[in-house]
């Protein structure tokens, strides 16, 4: 029971970190498809980070510095997104679409060709990170706490804060309403589009390097991250674009994919005798059909996916 | 020494791809003085003041304020010097506290960005005090009526301190009482010193409220009169370029069976929880001209939708020629006999990446005469059918059939859905505000295909928001408030002011279909 | 007046594609150099020169004549999501549905022995299936078709693994061989191996792929049922007014994609080219390959056929490059970067039309001032 918790936390970690990212990018008026390809970019950054890093390094600043590397990828990754959609009016599902392929594809690129470097008979597309996972660990009893859950959660709180107490978000949010509106008070809408989807880069890096780090303790990059991205935007979709039902809602999604993990452990579960491929499905099935039932009246914000175009107003 | 002008436009020019907007253009607005800019639908008003506004950048000429020349490339350097817009379409986040939509842009933050909206909701309360314009700050902007609306655009300007207030066509969306009201607070701006430019192409209004009016016509500069040295006629004769005639000739009804009955329909709302059109009953006959007349919001959208089969009903029954239809698919309402200019020509009207004649069968492509039994379309055909149309209803365009219908002007593209909807020969014609946004030509051209099909024996179904046109064309106006019909009137045996009151709310009777 | 040669809708996407593929050529010899600067010529050639790496003109023919086998599927998932993308869907689960082909079609032939029509026929109605959950989702819950795409896309993946295991060799991951275990599944090759050095693995699938190509142009261009789907792509709004069912059209859009996607996975599978891996992780590349060959390929059925043969043409090139030195998903990463680059293409349209208008202006200016000069 206690390791469904553990296991139910730290993907709702991940998916909440990403959820935040999309709805950070969709609340300036981009809808970001390409948080599944971000979520790629941000581990490889941080995994490459524990590779090259001293393992004896101390904690803190073992995880400072993968976090930093995570978040910087992420965040260049997203500019790419960001420029094509938003200074040159592209359509922002072919190119979310080409960044998640582009994503898994660079990553595999760049970890062969650093495995080939280093030891020309190594093809593997595969980074371990054994002992430098260690730092994200604590122990408590028998319950492994993942400093990631603390950073979703200060991340649910401080995305609360910004949407809905500061300046930025309130004008962040009229770019992704009524960009025109914005305009007319003076507020740069490429600018304030391209916070939001570099906020989403951040966001979506974070959970990359988050979700690398929930389970195994090495990667390989050939995989990416399972659809991962999209359940996010399934979270986001279901938490109707708000930071705190965002976290709700990424609690119940992530207690399906932790079932897929740990369902052995349950003797009742074992009993029904279902293949474990049918609780692989678990997290798409339960999302497939939760959008089915909450997508018909959406609260999307209303300019999302339209590039802004500032001689038409 | 005290300058008079607040702001001189001197000598503007303002091109786009393929026209020239403003040509050579000025205009000097006094301090303290209401300042009209008349002129028709694209006749370059609005272009100009977004350009005073820093929406575009003029090619030529030069802007002074307070004598002084000024550059305004921007929003911002257009409010910095005091410069204040209440638009069109206005420009507010649906989703946002009134409060909210003031301060958007010049924000009161403490540390770390974070909004400080006490001291932000005491100078609104303040100002609205001031000026009399009431509104609650903290009700969502899509819970209040459009006047309110209004009031927020303007408590926007106030909030900014802004010097010089341009109202563009602010009239439009509101009832006369409201118009009555918002013309005195102009005049109390005035008095309190702002200066204010208020664009409209209505003369009553500008008699009643300015003191000075500048014509455009085409994008040039006709001329600038002292209001209370001129006429309604001088000013229309300068607006259009020759003498009108606003009164629509047209013979008396010939009325003859009923061929849409509506009985107690009820349609939802897709903004909020209500029902939009509520137990509404009505009958159109042959020959006659029904106008539903009312403050665009109040459900008229929604029962054309209902009649249409956009929208499924709720509950009531429509019979087109006696034949329920209420819950036929617009399909079958098409074979049927209705026709439907719709409200948006854009949304609904024309697929506009589609040429001019693949628009003209937009609902016609599947009969014998346009697709094979096999299912592929007779190009010849539809090529001999849209050359026939376009010839007949003098639609205008650079390609003819091939042309995109993207790249028309609005006034030939809703000719052609004219065409269209005409050539259907239906029995009844539903227009929804079939003249929006476009010029006098096209608008008399307009009036007089609906007059000529009612005088064809069909039924029309007119929906409108322009009381010019309320008064005018239609035989019979049904007054709509909130999703129910609240009076019938004789365009002939009523007012403006009667229509008025029953539009706001103020007043009831009982119709029976 | 004339139009101008580069005005051409035709010409400009062309030109635009091209810049796409050199763009994304050059990025990807970029990323080789930063790699390993020795080889990384040699290494992109060989990319682009696929089998004529081989020097013998018939190894050459029958390599030409693998890459052409798959081709074919690659062709039928572009023309998947081409036709849906023209009613203004994205159908990011041709990639699941195609993987739902190949369920369907290795199932019927390996265990239940269906002679080769039975199971294409399986495959396409296994496509258009799950394409009509998609498009019933969208247009009766308004659920985004690309996310219930991408989940119907794993859930479809690990349902064929749960199935294909049934069929499988005991001692690997892989499915048994069709042409071993039930030859009457193969589609029949009509004698075109021959053409390809008796390369076995040349069947009808190509020219079928072809003909569906073409097909699909007619259906889009000459029919009352592509009028109406256009209609319905370009504004939903419209469609609905004039009468059209647009949600009838987006369900029936999206099986017929679906469908287009299933049947490559039989083109494929029935040619006993490859075999299903049971353990597979990923959904398989080729639905998102089928982006790249649509968009590279304008939008247009024609244009997919080559822009389809291209992507395979440079994917299976990466499988040359020298593996002490480069990986084979260096082709990958360049048709990933051609989408990317392919968002563009509206802009490459608008800024060459810019380019065009200057220069009209410029000649009728000088055209002008040449008349004065005549008049004086």
């Amino acid at each position: 029971m206690l390791l469904l918790i553990q296991y139910t936390l730290i993907f709702s970690s991940v998916l909440i970190l990403v959820a935040l990212g999309g709805c950070f990018s969709e609340h300036s008026g981009v809808i970001n498809l390409g948080l599944e390809g971000i979520m790629v970019m941000g581990g490889l950054g941080g995994a490459l980070a524990m590779r090259y890093l001293p393992p004896d390094l101390p904690a803190l600043a073992m995880i400072l510095v993968v976090l930093l590397c995570a978040i910087g990828l992420g965040a260049l990754y997203s500019s790419l997104l960001a420029i094509a959609c938003i200074n040159f009016k592209a359509d922002q599902t072919i190119v979310g679409t080409a960044l998640n392929i582009l994503g898994t594809a660079a990553a595999t690129v760049i970890v062969k060709a650093i495995n080939t470097a280093t030891n020309p008979n190594d093809v593997s597309s595969t980074i371990q990170y054994i002992r430098p996972k260690k730092s994200f660990i604590v122990n408590i009893g028998s319950f492994e706490f993942n400093w990631f859950m603390l950073i979703a959660l200060i991340a649910v709180v401080i995305a609360y804060i910004v949407l809905y107490k500061t300046r930025f978000g309130l004008r962040l949010m009229a770019c992704g309403e009524h960009p025109q509106a914005a305009d007319s008070v003076g507020i740069n809408v490429y600018k304030m589009r391209w916070y939001g989807v570099l906020i989403s880069g951040v966001f979506g890096g974070l959970g990359g390097i988050c979700y690398l780090l929930a389970g195994v303790s090495e990667w390989k990059f050939e995989n990416g991250v399972a659809g991962f991205g999209f359940l996010a935007l399934a979270v986001m979709i279901f938490g109707q674009w708000k930071p705190i039902r965002i976290a709700v809602s990424a609690l119940l999604f992530g207690a399906f994919r932790a079932l897929s993990n740990v369902y052995f452990g349950f003797e009742f579960l074992q009993s029904l005798n279902i293949p474990s491929t049918v609780y692989n499905m678990m997290p798409y099935i339960i999302s497939l059909v939760v959008l089915a039932f909450t997508s018909r009246h959406s609260m999307a914000p209303k300019a999302e996916g339209i590039p802004y175009d500032k001689s038409q107003r | 020494m005290d300058n008079t002008y607040a702001i001189e436009m001197l000598n503007i020019t303002k091109r786009f791809p393929g026209i020239i907007a403003n040509d050579n253009v000025s205009l000097q607005l006094r301090k303290g003085e209401i300042h009209a800019l008349l002129g028709e639908n694209g006749a370059g008003k609005s272009t100009l003041m977004s350009v005073l506004f820093g929406l575009y950048q003029a090619e030529e000429g030069i802007i002074k304020k307070d004598g002084v020349e000024v550059h305004i490339n921007d929003p911002n350097d257009a409010n910095a010097l005091g410069i204040g817009m209440v638009h069109q379409h206005f420009k507010l986040v649906e989703c946002f506290t009134v409060l909210d939509n003031i301060i958007m842009g010049v924000e009161p933050v403490g540390a770390l960005g974070i909004l400080q909206k006490r001291q932000a909701r005491e100078k609104v309360m303040a100002i609205s005090e001031k000026y009399g314009l009431h509104v609650d700050p903290d009700a969502l902007v899509r819970d209040i009526s459009v006047g309110m609306q209004q009031r927020t655009e303007i408590l926007k300007m106030l909030y900014r301190e802004n010097e010089i207030l341009i109202f563009d066509e602010p009239t439009a969306v509101l009832t006369p009482q409201e118009i009555e009201d918002l013309m005195q607070i102009m005049r109390n701006l005035v008095k309190e010193g702002k200066s204010i430019l208020f664009i409209s192409h209505k003369l009553a209004e500008i008699m009643a409220v300015s003191d000075r009016c500048t014509v455009l016509r085409k994008g040039k500069h006709v001329g600038t009169v002292d209001t209370n040295k001129t006429s309604m006629e001088e000013l229309s004769a300068m607006m259009v370029g020759r003498n009108v005639n606003f009164h629509v000739q047209k013979g008396p009804a010939k009325l003859g069976e009923v061929v849409l009955e509506v009985s107690g329909i009820t349609v939802a709302s897709k903004v909020h929880k209500n029902n939009a059109v509520k137990k509404v009953s009505f009958k159109v006959r042959r020959g006659e001209i029904v106008c539903i007349a009312g403050i665009d919001g109040n459900g008229q959208t929604e029962l054309v939708h209902g009649i249409t089969g956009l929208e499924p009903l709720v509950e009531g029954k429509i019979k087109l020629c006696g034949q329920d239809i209420s819950n036929a698919s617009i399909r079958q309402r098409n074979v049927k006999g209705m026709s439907h200019i719709p409200e948006d020509r854009h949304k609904h009207g024309l697929i506009l990446d589609y040429s001019l004649e693949d628009n003209l069968i937009l609902e016609t492509y599947f009969q014998p005469r346009f697709t094979s039994k096999a299912g592929f379309l007779k190009r010849d055909n539809i090529r001999d059918y849209s050359e026939k149309l376009i010839e007949q209803y003098d639609v205008r365009s650079s390609q003819g059939p091939a042309t995109r219908a993207r790249s028309m002007s609005g006034g030939n593209q809703q000719k052609a859905i004219v065409a269209r909807e005409i050539d259907k020969n239906p029995e009844l014609l539903v227009a929804v505000q079939p003249t929006r946004g476009l010029d006098v030509g096209a608008i008399e051209y307009i009036h007089h295909q609906l007059i000529a099909q009612r005088d064809d024996g069909k039924a029309v179904l007119l929906v409108s928001l322009e009381l010019d046109e309320v008064m005018d064309i239609p035989d019979r106006i049904l007054v709509m408030y909130e999703g129910e019909i609240v009076g019938q009137f004789d365009p002939k045996k009523t007012t403006e002011e009667e229509l008025g009151l029953y539009m706001a709310g103020a007043k009831r009777m009982e119709v029976k279909a | 007046m004339k139009k101008n040669f580069f005005r051409r809708e035709g010409v400009q996407s062309l030109l635009a594609s091209l810049i796409c593929i050199l763009l994304g050529l050059f990025i990807g010899y970029i990323v080789l150099l930063i790699i390993n600067p020795k080889g990384a010529f040699t290494a992109i050639m060989t990319v682009v020169k696929n089998f004529f790496t081989y020097s013998k003109p018939s190894a050459q023919a029958k390599y030409l004549g693998n890459t052409l086998v798959k081709s074919a599927p690659l062709l039928m998932c572009a023309l998947s999501i081409m036709f849906a993308y023209k009613v203004g869907l994205f159908n990011i689960g041709a990639s699941g549905q195609y993987c739902a082909g190949t369920c369907a079609c290795l199932y019927a032939a390996l265990k239940w022995h269906w002679p080769w029509l039975g199971c294409l026929a399986l495959a396409i109605l296994a496509g258009a299936a799950f394409g009509a959950v998609v498009g019933l989702l969208k247009s009766y819950c308004n659920v985004n078709e690309v996310i219930s795409g991408i989940m119907l896309n794993w859930i479809i993946l690990y349902g064929t693994n749960m199935l294909l295991t049934q069929v499988k060799e005991p001692t690997s991951p892989y499915t048994y061989p069709v042409r071993a275990e039930a030859p009457q599944a193969l589609l029949p090759t009509l004698g075109l191996g021959t053409i390809f050095n008796n390369n076995i693995y040349v069947t009808i699938a190509i020219p079928l792929a072809i003909i569906m190509a073409i097909a699909i142009m007619i259906i889009l261009d000459k029919t009352r049922f592509g009028y109406e789907l256009k209609a319905t792509g370009f504004n939903r709004s419209a469609a609905k007014y004039c009468g059209m069912a647009e949600k009838r059209n987006i369900i029936l859009t999206l099986a017929i994609s679906g469908a287009l996607a299933g049947m490559g996975a039989s083109l494929l599978y029935q040619t006993g080219f490859v075999q299903w891996e049971c353990t597979t992780s990923s959904v398989p590349a080729m639905g998102f390959n089928g982006i790249a060959a649509t968009f590279l390929g304008g939008l247009n059925p024609i244009g997919t056929i080559f822009s389809s043969y291209f992507i395979q043409h440079i994917t299976a090139g990466g499988a040359y490059v020298d593996k002490t030195m480069y990986c084979s998903q260096i082709s990958d990463l360049i048709s990933a970067l051609i989408i990317y680059l392919c968002g563009f293409v509206l802009f490459l349209k608008f800024a060459m039309n810019r380019i065009l208008d200057r220069w009209e202006e410029k000649k009728r200016l000088a055209q002008a001032s040449a008349e004065k000069g005549g008049n004086v």
